[in-house]
């Protein structure tokens, strides 16, 4: 089996569709209502859930409101819509803190938390706006060390994040596609290195393969990385300083295809690229991994925001993740080998007519 | 020696090559560089005999003995005169500089600081571009196969590198006091300001010089100058833009060290793959 790689990349991107496509995501909040609540008055939330089976938990629902490890407020009372939504009573405490002084007017975000057996523990970051008033006459009833015995759902799925939801699972096209796009490139400039070495026409052909594959790799990250860019940033296009490096870098490829236009001469035209392929991609490292972190970003990894990891990559993720990567590199190979035969016949064809 | 030969030989060799441009005159060439090669006899006219024990033909004749630091500086000494000589191409440069500044004034009035630093920088690097791309384009190839096989292709670049980078920051200071006196000079720290001209003189010249020595091998090498250069230059004009929007105070920028040194990493790295990678540029 000498194409066993093949295969492998196959079955590999089909696994990533399927589980990438179809896995569900952990329950989450989308929707509280109201936002705003003012201290010592008795509120009723909304709240609509996500992948959430509210009917099936019955009396295991908790909720709580977090304004930090120190301080919560635990539900009073929850009634149970449906499975997707739940009204919540929660009895605001008199101030915003224990401890610091009270100042009228003063704002605090707090985060709701909901736990239930089935589901797990869902988490919506500054889900209500707290806001200190005059009235201080009622209870203080901020708990101390309240969230605790949270539950972790079973099974396979992949963590909901707020302003990503089910966008996340663009992390195995975009993100993938994009670090197999550098892997492709460094191939390309390792047989361009050889090119030169050697004056072996066939590495040549294999850079100028590479070249390709990697391009329309660029491109369709390029493609996915708006689709998100959509859904989380709300345009296409937002001129942010990572998709415009990601354009420019394009375009380096793009006027390498155009040089190697440029000449009628074969032998002329294989040094030259071979040389500015090296050139362009040396300018592409500042274009994409120094410019974009010392400018501000929207993007992950750049501008202070964190980059791939941490708590959005959890385990299920990188069970995905990873043989995402490693699909798409052998996929890109395998697309690159076929285009380096049509080039090597190619070749074999124009020295035919020749001779 | 060789050194002393070469000194002697450059304003020789300058007429020569003027009258070797036609590749008709090979055999005229190898005489001449015969001479050059040895200068005790001024003008030998070797007959056949002696011409063949010579070796010469392919071999560098001054390689061997010299130091390419002194080759480069000669080069440079080389590209200083002929620029002289040929005072068209800089008075062209300089006069496209001033037309710009003046269009662009015409055409704004009045010039914001932050629009003035945009505008700094794109006359400052369609300038450059143009200004660069004659220095291996407007070399016809047989002249450059005669420098060739005089020096080491490695000083051939530095030096070339180096004269455009003076030539460059003359360009850009000259801009600068362009544009100060038509729409006014925003520019508040003058210290910093002048290290972002130097910086941009020398991205600029490592930059373009390389690509020029490529687009130099095509047909249409102004166009390609432009779509192979643009791209690569793009994080060094971007790093500038910052370091001079904040000398302008448009912007305080904290880690200025930061950027300054991100300017001088890329253009050692672009500098060394150049240096590298030239050598395989230049043979045919």
């Amino acid at each position: 089996m000498k194409n066993w790689w093949k295969i492998v990349s196959v079955f590999i991107l089909v696994y990533v569709f399927l589980a990438g496509m179809l896995a569900p995501l952990k329950p989450g909040i989308t929707q509280v209502e109201p936002r705003r609540v003012n201290t010592a008055e008795t509120v009723t939330l909304k709240i609509i859930g996500y992948n959430s089976n509210f009917t099936k938990a019955k009396n295991d629902l908790r909720a709580w409101l977090k304004s930090d490890d120190n301080q919560a407020v635990m539900a009073k009372n929850i009634i149970i819509k449906n499975d997707n939504e739940l009204q919540v009573v929660f009895q605001m405490p008199a101030t915003l803190s224990l401890t610091d002084p009270i100042s009228i007017g003063a704002v605090k975000d707090l985060t709701l938390i909901l736990d239930n057996p089935i589901d797990g523990a869902s988490v919506l970051p500054s889900a209500v706006f707290l806001t200190q008033t005059l009235n201080a006459q009622s209870e203080n009833n901020w708990q101390k060390t309240p969230v605790e015995t949270l539950h972790e759902k079973t099974g396979f799925s992949f963590p909901f994040r707020n302003i990503l939801a089910e966008t996340i699972r663009n992390t195995y096209f975009h993100v993938s596609l994009w670090l197999a796009m550098v892997a492709i490139f460094i191939g390309s400039v390792y047989y361009s290195i050889r090119y030169l070495r050697t004056l072996d026409a066939e590495a040549d052909q294999r850079a100028v393969s590479l070249t390709r594959v990697g391009v329309c790799y660029g491109i369709l990250g390029l493609i996915t990385g708006a689709i998100w860019a959509k859904n989380t940033w709300g345009a296409y296009w937002s001129w942010d300083v990572k998709q415009n490096m990601t354009a420019i870098s394009l375009l380096i490829y793009f006027a390498y295809f155009v040089l190697r236009n440029a000449f009628e001469d074969y032998e002329k035209q294989a040094r030259l690229s071979a040389v500015y392929n090296i050139f362009a991609f040396a300018a592409l490292i500042p274009l994409i991994y120094v410019i974009p972190r010392m400018t501000d970003s929207l993007h992950p990894g750049s501008g202070g925001n964190p980059a791939l990891g941490g708590e959005d990559l959890d385990n299920t993720m990188r069970l995905v993740f990873y043989p995402a990567v490693i699909g798409w590199t052998l996929f890109g190979l395998w697309i690159a080998q076929l285009a380096f035969r049509a080039e090597r016949l190619q070749a074999r064809l124009r020295d035919q007519e020749i001779k | 020696m060789p050194a002393s030969r070469l000194e002697f030989c450059l304003p020789v060799a300058r007429k020569h090559t003027e009258r070797c441009a036609n590749p008709a005159n090979f055999k005229i060439r190898k005489i001449l560089i015969l001479t050059i090669d040895c200068p005790s006899t001024l003008i030998p006219l070797p007959s056949t005999n002696s011409h063949k024990t010579t070796n010469f033909p392919g071999k560098r004749v001054f390689l061997p003995g010299m130091n390419w630091l002194k080759e480069t500086l000669l080069l440079l000494r080389k590209e200083i005169v002929l620029e002289w000589r040929m005072k068209y191409a800089l008075s062209g440069i300089l006069l496209y500089v001033l037309s710009t500044v003046f269009i662009v004034y015409t055409a704004f009035v009045r010039l914001e600081p932050p629009v003035w630093n945009t505008v700094f920088w794109i006359i400052a690097l369609f300038a450059s571009v143009n200004a660069v791309v004659k220095s291996f384009v407007q070399e016809n190839s047989t002249r450059q196969l005669y420098y060739y096989s005089l020096a080491n292709p490695i000083a051939i670049l530095l030096s070339k590198i180096i004269y455009n980078a003076g030539l460059l920051l003359l360009l850009n200071v000259l801009c600068w006091i362009g544009l100060g006196i038509v729409a006014g000079n925003p520019v508040r720290d003058a210290g910093q300001f002048v290290l972002a001209l130097v910086l941009a003189s020398v991205g600029f010249s490592i930059t373009f010089t390389f690509i020029s020595a490529i687009a130099a091998k095509a047909d249409n090498s102004a166009t390609l100058m432009a779509i192979l250069s643009f791209p690569v230059v793009i994080p060094i004009l971007l790093t500038l833009i910052k370091i001079s929007a904040n000398a302008l105070r448009l912007l305080n920028d904290t880690n200025l060290d930061q950027d300054v040194w991100t300017l001088v990493g890329i253009d050692l790295l672009l500098l060394g793959l150049a240096l590298v990678l030239y050598p395989f540029l230049w043979k045919d």
